[in-house]
């Protein structure tokens, strides 16, 4: 499952879909793991707070492939807070729609007053829950994680969601979590280093 | 940065960044809010009139409004310069080092917390009216803050910010209240004729000036606020310092023009004595003989959702501040962390609230007086380390733009700043002269040191806390006065620390 998938379901609960984490958070998280999804598959890179489109070919997934033709469309755009902002504002449904067009979830619109929320259920508890619980054991197994598991640990502790994943882990795990963002190849570092710097600022400014 | 793009193309980030911008209105709205008006022109003016005896509290306000419009020009232009803008202790870091920040930092946490806990003791006088008229109740003060304390925290910690458009309703009521209380005040002149004798310079160079110049910097803390919208701001080289110059502005008119009127109704020779018995019911019980039982009933139950407003505001600043400190590792990096749901600083929120339970019992428990020796003692010596931050900020602004030769204004990087400099130090001084009287206590007390003390003690710890950061945990010292940019500030080359090797298949 991609990064941004696997923060949705972390995110949100596993069986109703209400969202774990304020909206600031999630959204920033999201548009975290969008940006880390294409620094994976090596389309871009981010160096000294700047992304950098390197490979223009289309990526596989769809909500890839439009991300990183937005990155290519306003190029005079390039600090990684604009487009973690940017992203942010809609990563909660290009995400949830992906999860929706794979199965995962299910939309449902729910009209309450005059305003329609929409929400995404899971279709199936096992799948939604899974993320967390392998997370979980990444921690506590002796080997280290892979990077797309290490990045998504680091984005996870960015946003603030540490607790929700380690409720039942040791101080083991704990600790090895302090490790892995620094070990973490820079340009993922230094995303995850911006997630972080940019909850913050929300939190600093009321604005979430 | 959106401005400037290159291609006249329209850009879809810019545009949905643009989207929710912040106006001069907004960021005034939001200052003015925090301000609180209605609690500094009922509670701190009254009290201070009856406190400390000097008639010239209206031109204390016209002062201060000057002093701060000059100190604002030198730290709106700084602003910009600063990742945690909304916070002294990041221009005292940058100005005068790190070590000086930490001290900044740890005063402010002082000042911050007197002025929210120091509210705990009015809420009791501000309530019982209301709770009289509705009930027929008059609860003791320290039930009514104990209510009041327990909303404050659970508030808090669900971060549940009154929204913006009630506390701008909310906002505008009182200022509206506040006009129609003064004409009134006006209207009634005491002996018949409208004296202008409190913006007389004679009222005013009198021993006591350094005690009713605190007080007036008391009714401005919350402007400093304006700079945290520089990135939400439509354009931050204009929003955010108009905003910082109107707020500044309406506050000194508004609390100039109520002080004043104060002291037409009740008579310029009598005013001291009159608000020393009626303290916090001055301006109501002038307010009921003037304008009728139903404006007073409006200005009461202002007053106590002003009070409650202002607890808010201050305990989330507080709050916020030791978040930013806890995000860089100055203070435990649990306070950095925040609630997943709510994104409330949780367990700054926590220390907050147990300070003020803390001080509630204490106070109850040993009968102390509520609205003199609570609200007025710390809310007047939270100002007074308002006052010190402010001053130590100045010549902070001073030193950056002399230190980091940034393309500035000579007016703006050094004289604006160093006038304001010079008037701050100077209203220190006349203050610490004047300590005793800003208490009401006998020159020859204690007290009238340990108030004035505490801060620069505060502070001499931050700096050695600092200078050991700089040698025992050089990464935290580095991120100092970044507040939650720390995160992205250092991003050092591979850990020293031997982490976990990763391995770089990608599933």
């Amino acid at each position: 499952m991609l990064i941004a998938d696997e923060f949705f379901l972390i995110a949100h609960n596993d069986i109703r879909g209400k969202a774990k984490l304020h909206p600031a958070a999630t959204g920033l998280g999201l548009a975290a793991g969008l940006l880390g999804e294409l620094i994976l598959y090596g389309h871009i890179t981010v160096t000294s707070a700047q992304v950098t489109v390197i490979d223009r070919r289309p990526p596989a997934d769809a909500l890839a492939h439009t991300v990183l033709d937005q990155l290519i469309g306003e190029a005079q755009h390039q600090a990684v807070r604009t487009w973690l902002s940017f992203l942010a504002q809609t990563a909660v449904t290009s995400v949830g729609e992906r999860l929706a067009r794979a199965g995962v979830l299910r939309r449902q619109e729910s009209r309450r007053l005059l305003r329609t929320t929409v929400n995404y259920l899971p279709t199936d508890l096992n799948v939604a829950a899974w993320p967390a619980t392998r997370l979980r054991a990444v921690l506590e197994r002796n080997e280290p994680p892979s990077v797309p598991d290490a990045l998504l640990l680091g984005l996870v502790a960015a946003a603030g969601l540490t607790r929700e994943v380690l409720w039942s882990a040791g101080p083991r795990a704990h600790h090895r979590l302090n490790l892995i963002v620094p070990a973490l190849p820079a340009p993922l570092k230094e995303l995850v280093a911006h997630t972080e710097a940019a909850v913050g600022a929300a939190v600093l400014r009321g604005a979430l | 940065m959106s401005s400037t793009a290159t291609t006249d193309r329209p850009s879809n980030v810019s545009e949905a960044l643009a989207r929710g911008r912040l106006g001069v209105p907004s960021v005034i709205f939001f200052v003015l809010s925090a301000a609180t008006p209605l609690t500094v022109v009922a509670g701190v003016v009254t009290t201070g009139y009856g406190v400390v005896g000097v008639l010239g509290i209206p031109l204390a306000f016209v002062v201060v409004a000057a002093v701060l419009t000059l100190f604002a020009t030198g730290y709106v232009a700084m602003a910009r310069r600063m990742a945690n803008a909304g916070a002294f202790y990041s221009y005292v870091s940058r100005g005068l080092g790190r070590p000086a920040g930490v001290g900044t930092a740890w005063a402010a946490l002082v000042a911050y917390n007197g002025l929210q806990v120091g509210l705990y003791g009015t809420i009791g006088a501000a309530a019982t009216p209301v709770l009289n008229r509705l009930f027929g109740i008059e609860p003791l003060w320290w039930i009514v803050a104990l209510a009041a304390w327990a909303l404050v925290a659970v508030l808090g910690l669900l971060r549940v910010d009154i929204n913006g458009m009630v506390l701008a309703a909310l906002l505008c009521a009182e200022i509206a209240i506040i006009l129609v209380f003064d004409l009134g005040q006006l209207g009634n002149p005491a002996g018949g004729s409208v004296s202008f004798a409190a913006f007389s310079p004679e009222n005013f160079f009198v021993p006591g000036v350094g005690a009713v110049l605190v007080l007036a910097i008391l009714g401005f803390v919350g402007f400093e606020a304006s700079v945290v919208f520089s990135e939400e701001s439509k354009d931050p080289k204009r929003t955010v310092p108009m905003a910082t110059y109107l707020s500044v502005a309406i506050i000194g008119v508004v609390y100039a023009l109520s002080s004043w009127s104060m002291t037409v109704a009740v008579g310029p020779d009598r005013i001291a004595e009159e608000a020393g018995t009626q303290s916090v019911d001055l301006i109501f019980n002038l307010a009921g003989a003037h304008l009728g039982d139903t404006v007073l009933a409006i200005g009461q139950v202002l007053f106590l959702t002003s009070v409650l407003a202002a607890m808010i505001a201050f305990h989330n600043t507080t709050a916020r501040y030791a978040f930013a400190l806890g995000r860089e590792r100055v203070l435990p990096a649990v306070f950095g962390r925040t609630s997943p749901t709510s994104g409330a600083p949780r367990a700054a929120s926590l220390a907050q609230s147990a300070l003020g339970l803390l001080v509630i019992v204490l106070y109850a428990v040993n009968g102390w007086d509520p609205v003199l020796q609570l609200f007025f003692w710390l809310g007047t010596s939270g100002g007074f380390g308002v006052l010190l931050l402010i001053a130590t900020t100045a010549i902070s602004i001073i030193a950056y733009f002399a230190r980091s030769g940034e393309q500035e204004t000579l007016w703006r990087r050094l004289i604006a700043p160093g006038i304001a400099a010079i008037a701050l130090i100077a209203i220190i001084v006349l203050a610490v002269q004047n300590f005793a009287d800003l208490l009401g206590v006998e020159p020859d007390s204690p007290l009238r040191w340990a108030f004035p003390a505490a801060f620069p003690v505060v502070a001499l710890l931050g700096v050695l806390w600092g200078l050991v950061l700089r040698s025992s945990r050089p990464d935290t010292y580095a991120r100092i006065g970044l507040g939650a940019e720390s995160a992205a500030a250092v991003v050092p080359p591979a850990s020293l620390t031997e982490p976990a090797p990763l391995t770089t298949e990608v599933r």
